[in-house]
């Protein structure tokens, strides 16, 4: 090791509190970084390879009914690789254990051999063997843990009327099901429902749909157009009470996943690269202050040969170190905290691995970006040692010169005291390094706003949606869309409070080349349950025509009210309608369109139909209530509002938690980074000034004062910036993640604010202290002693 | 050339004016470190300082003269010894003690002045005009140093003897008991020097203020009135000058 390079590790040695402040704020971009971009790689690689290997379709279809010879139709359409054919019906279910009545959809499995597309992944277990025996069932896993199901558990299924006991052979992952939710529903509830597979001709007898399907799924050939296939598949299933096919962009299941790749990615730039400028900024100024300290060793060893490349070298190797530090511990952490939230997502995306992947290729640019941080930050300060004659730079620096600051000129300054001036002046004197440690510190409040308004939206959210929007107990849908009188049937019910009747139908939203398959929801004009309420929030009246839009949907398909969309009813006879939009809900859980009920009916050309309701219940007969829908055949399905809201806190509200609690993390240590270190380069360039004023008769308070005055200063002015910019982030960053499936709203609260400049106050107050400390050991006789 | 006599140690300790001194001094020793890292910077001084007395230490680099003024600063505790200032024993002070003893009742003048940079010079003297009992007004100290003209400069804008100056009106605007001065003309030409230690002479005559000047320059031995040199720690020779000479006419 040359003896510069033992020098740079004393040097840096001394200076390790300040230079470890800097790896971490490096650190904290880096570990955000690489979280975010390794997640984003892990999942899409689960993703893909899981796809490819269980031969995930490319477009999908449900209908009513086609016979099975149907499918050579299907297979016969120009650019179709592959088709596979099935059975897919949803059924109440019957727990051991579980009050709540549960929603299964069982899948059929092929009558001969394996699946063609949507492989299924045994996880425990085997598939129901089908041939010889009856009675079996594989369950998705989500459903499973759950419920704690095992191979061999035992539970029930009411199909077609009959209720019929079924054995539990195997868990199974599908990649239909990656995310598993209710079909309509945005979120997840595993409690109440679950996936199924059962051999075809048990599944297609039961149901009397024997030498028939009402579910395809096809892949393309290569090259084939999509879009041609799609409206191929849809001329041929017309016939057969096709509701639509659809590619993969529309698949719930992978647009869940997708979209959650994109929040990912919406989080993994700006806020970075915060961190990393403001690292960047941070070396700068360590390292400025390290030159400034050694100036006349710079001069000694250029006096004794060192060239100035060499000399350069040197301090470049300094911030280098800091950069290696900041690189280890950030891939460290970033791995760590990326394996943490793998490990979540495993809780709500079913793959058959999700293994954290390190994306090297992020880590090299991301090595390559702090590198250049710091070369940036130190190349102004050593490019100026480095120019200084030896001769000259031996000599001490001269005195600094001042002038009076701008506002003294005012004629204010006689109440201003001694001390408060030498902080006005310093601030002027040095404007640009002034402004960015006021820029620093702005941004250490302003990153402390993002994380706490991601957790004031998520509590905004679950209130918004399940408190004024949905008021209901439970949700309640026919197997069959019937005549309004079930609604009579629906209010007789034990504990039935209130019921509101809807009329939910797919439809297919066109709005030129945009489309976008959604549930439009007739509702009651002016309903006391499930309400259609805008931004303000208000509720909405739904007009006798036109329909009412999510704000979100409506800015996807770039359209308003005053527009007109054309929307394709996917269910029963296909017909496409072009309705008017008038109005713009909010919502922040999936996308949705909403029209009353009976304007809808009319659209539809059918009667007063309904397809379902919304209930109060009255709690004291919860469980007579859920007994009763149990009985009753007709009810297809069950929503527990109470259930969702649990699915919600459990799923989207802990990844975001999770990512809120890091974010909160990164941001308190860059906060207390960044005034820290401002603090000990004030300390530093002033200790010879402090230690005057020590001798001169000033208390250790009195100079801690002098000491602190300009960093309070400069702190007073970032506070309302950083509250500025903090707001201008968290807004930026829930635009970038806010997606179809799940959105938040922008929420800033006092609280919000006030955590910030606490955190920042609290951060200046543990630097002062600190400076205090480091008062008391100022060496009173070390200002006697002429400059050396 | 003033007529001397020269007397040894400890007699020439004595002040030649009567009344309690400002500093009593008996065996005052300061030793750094401990064991075989022990090093004596102060072995056993002996001294009295009464007011209105202008005393130049004398020494080498390392003859412990720093460290006596130290001592006598309230910004050091001596090891062993006796340090009185008025009575009062310096020793046992603690850190709010010397804090207020140095607020006060002491003035320092440094070599490198030590003004703060970002006020001017009338402020710099205002920031310690601000903390103690009964100042003179930061004009009239300025004023006493010939800067009237100059006290709205930052000391950037000031000679090397007019930061000096400054520096004594700073140290005299309180009203000191005691001036201490380490090599106030250590970084000055010889015609500025002069300019300075006029300064001092004059507050100590004028204001009646203890002044004591450390220096390796013997040339200004004469305008005191007692003259100490230090070698190794003690006082090797004390001598008490029977009239003092004035500031212009010590031989550069």
């Amino acid at each position: 090791m040359s003896l510069l390079d033992r020098k740079l590790l004393r040097d840096l040695r001394a200076l390790q509190s300040q230079a470890l402040a800097v790896a971490l704020v490096m650190a904290c971009g880096l570990a955000m970084m690489i979280m975010t971009r390794s997640l984003m790689l892990s999942l899409e690689t689960a993703r893909d390879t899981y796809y490819e290997q269980h031969r995930f379709a490319e477009v999908f279809a449900r209908l009513k009914r086609a016979p099975n010879s149907a499918r050579d139709e299907l297979a016969a359409i120009p650019g179709v690789a592959r088709v596979q054919t099935s059975i897919a019906i949803q059924v109440t279910l019957d727990i051991p254990g579980l009050r709540e009545p549960a929603v299964g959809l069982i899948n059929s499995l092929p009558e001969r051999g394996e699946q063609v597309l949507n492989r299924l992944h045994v996880r425990s277990g085997s598939l129901p063997a089908g041939r010889t025996t009856t009675g079996e069932l594989a369950v998705g896993e989500a459903f499973a843990e759950a419920h704690g199901l095992k191979p061999g558990d035992r539970l029930s299924a009411v199909l077609n009327g009959a209720k019929v006991p079924f054995r539990l052979t195997g868990i199974v992952l599908s990649p239909e099901f990656v995310f598993e939710a209710p079909p309509g529903a945005a979120l997840p509830d595993h409690k109440t429902y679950g996936i199924f597979w059962m051999p075809y001709r048990e599944l297609a007898t039961a149901f009397q749909l024997y030498g028939a399907f009402n579910n395809v799924s096809l892949t393309l050939a290569p090259g084939a157009s999509e879009r041609a296939v799609i409206a191929a598949v849809n001329r041929v299933l017309a016939r057969y009470g096709g509701r639509g096919a659809y590619g993969r962009i529309d698949h719930p299941s992978h647009r869940r996943v997708d979209d959650e790749i994109r929040v990912l990615q919406g989080l993994s730039v700006a806020f970075p690269l915060v961190f990393l400028s403001v690292a960047a900024f941070m070396t700068n100024s360590v390292m400025s202050r390290q030159i400034a300290l050694q100036r006349e060793q710079i001069a000694m060893l250029k006096a004794c040969g060192f060239s100035n490349a060499q000399v350069g070298l040197h301090y470049f190797k300094f911030s280098f170190a800091i950069v290696a530090a900041g690189v280890l511990v950030g891939t460290l952490g970033g791995i760590f905290l990326g394996g943490r939230l793998v490990e979540m997502y495993h809780l709500f995306f079913r793959f058959p691995r999700l293994d954290f992947l390190l994306d090297a290729r992020v880590l090299m640019a991301a090595v390559a970006v702090s590198a250049l941080a710091a070369f940036v930050g130190v190349a102004g300060a050593v490019h100026r040692a480095v120019r200084l004659p030896p001769a000259e730079a031996m000599r001490p620096e001269p005195p600094a010169s001042y002038r009076p600051a701008l506002v003294e000129r005012l004629g204010i300054s006689r109440w201003f005291s001694a001390s408060f001036r030498m902080s006005l002046r310093n601030i002027q004197r040095r404007p640009i390094r002034s402004g960015l440690t006021c820029l620093a510190l702005a941004l250490a409040t302003a990153i402390l706003i993002v994380p706490n308004s991601f957790r004031d939206g998520i509590a905004y959210v679950i209130d918004f949606q399940w408190d004024i929007v949905q008021r209901q107990t439970v949700t309640l849908s026919l197997v069959e869309p019937g005549p309004a009188r079930a609604l009579a049937d629906f209010r007789h019910m034990p504990g039935v409070v209130w019921a509101e009747p809807f009329r939910f139908v797919p439809i297919e939203l066109r709005a030129g080349p945009i489309t976008r398959r959604l549930m439009l929801q007739g509702l009651p004009e002016r309903g006391t349950l499930s309400r259609v309420i805008d931004g303000r929030p208000q509720q909405l009246t739904l007009p006798p025509r036109g329909i009412i839009m999510s704000a979100k949907l409506a800015a996807v398909m770039q359209i308003g009210p005053g527009d007109s969309v054309t929307a394709r009813v996917l269910e029963g006879r296909e017909r496409e309608i072009t309705v008017p939009i008038v109005g713009l809900a909010e919502d922040f859980a999936g996308t949705a369109a909403y029209m009353e009920r009976h304007a809808l009916n009319r659209l539809l050309l059918e009667g007063d139909t309904v397809n379902g309701a919304h209930v109060v219940v009255d709690h004291g007969r919860w469980n007579d209530f859920l007994d009763a829908v149990k009985r009753t055949p007709r009810i297809a399905g069950c929503i527990i509002k109470d259930s969702l809201r649990e699915g919600f806190r459990k799923t989207t509200a802990e990844s975001i938690g999770l990512l809120q609690k890091i974010y909160l993390l990164f941001a308190t240590i860059v906060a207390f980074g960044i005034i820290y270190n401002s603090a000990r380069i004030s300390l530093s360039e002033r200790s010879r000034e402090l230690a005057t004023l020590r001798v001169l008769g000033f208390s250790r308070g009195e100079v801690g004062a002098v000491l602190v005055g300009e960093l309070v200063l400069l702190t007073l002015a970032a506070l309302p910036l950083g509250l500025l910019l903090g707001s201008g982030f968290a807004k930026g960053i829930l635009t970038a993640v806010n997606t179809e499936t799940v959105r938040l709203p922008l929420v800033l609260t006092a609280a919000n604010y006030a955590f910030a400049v606490l955190v920042v106050a609290l951060a200046s107050t543990f630097s002062a202290l600190f400076a205090a400390r480091k008062i008391s050991e100022i060496n009173l006789v070390s200002a006697l002693k002429a400059l050396d | 050339m003033p007529a001397s006599t020269e007397l040894p140690p400890p007699e020439a300790a004595a002040p030649r004016h009567g009344g309690e001194p400002v500093f009593h001094v008996r065996g005052l020793a300061r030793i750094y470190g401990e064991g075989t890292a022990a090093v004596t910077a102060l072995a056993g001084v002996d001294l009295d300082l009464c007011a209105g007395e202008l005393i130049v230490l004398l020494g080498a680099s390392g003859s412990g003269k720093s460290t006596l003024l130290n001592q006598l600063g309230g910004l050091d505790s001596p090891t062993h010894g006796t340090l009185l200032y008025r009575g009062a024993n310096l020793a046992e002070f603690d850190e709010a003690a010397l804090t207020r003893f140095r607020r006060d009742a002491v003035g320092f003048v440094f070599q490198a002045y030590n003004l703060i940079p970002s006020l001017t010079a009338r402020e710099n003297v205002a920031l310690i005009t601000e903390i103690c009992r009964d100042p003179m007004s930061p004009e009239e100290a300025l004023a006493l140093v010939g800067l009237a003209d100059r006290m709205d400069h930052f000391p950037a804008q000031l000679s090397g003897g007019e930061q000096q100056r400054v520096a004594i009106a700073r140290a005299i605007a309180k009203r000191p008991e005691v001036l201490l001065c380490d090599e106030p003309t250590g970084a000055l030409d010889v015609r500025t020097g002069i300019t300075v230690l006029d300064a001092i002479e004059r507050i100590n005559r004028d204001l009646g203020t203890l002044a004591v000047i450390i220096t390796h320059n013997a040339i200004l031995a004469d305008m005191a009135d007692r003259v100490f040199t230090l070698s190794d720690g003690r006082i090797v020779t004390a001598r008490t000058n029977a009239r003092r000479g004035s500031v212009h006419d010590l031989a550069w």
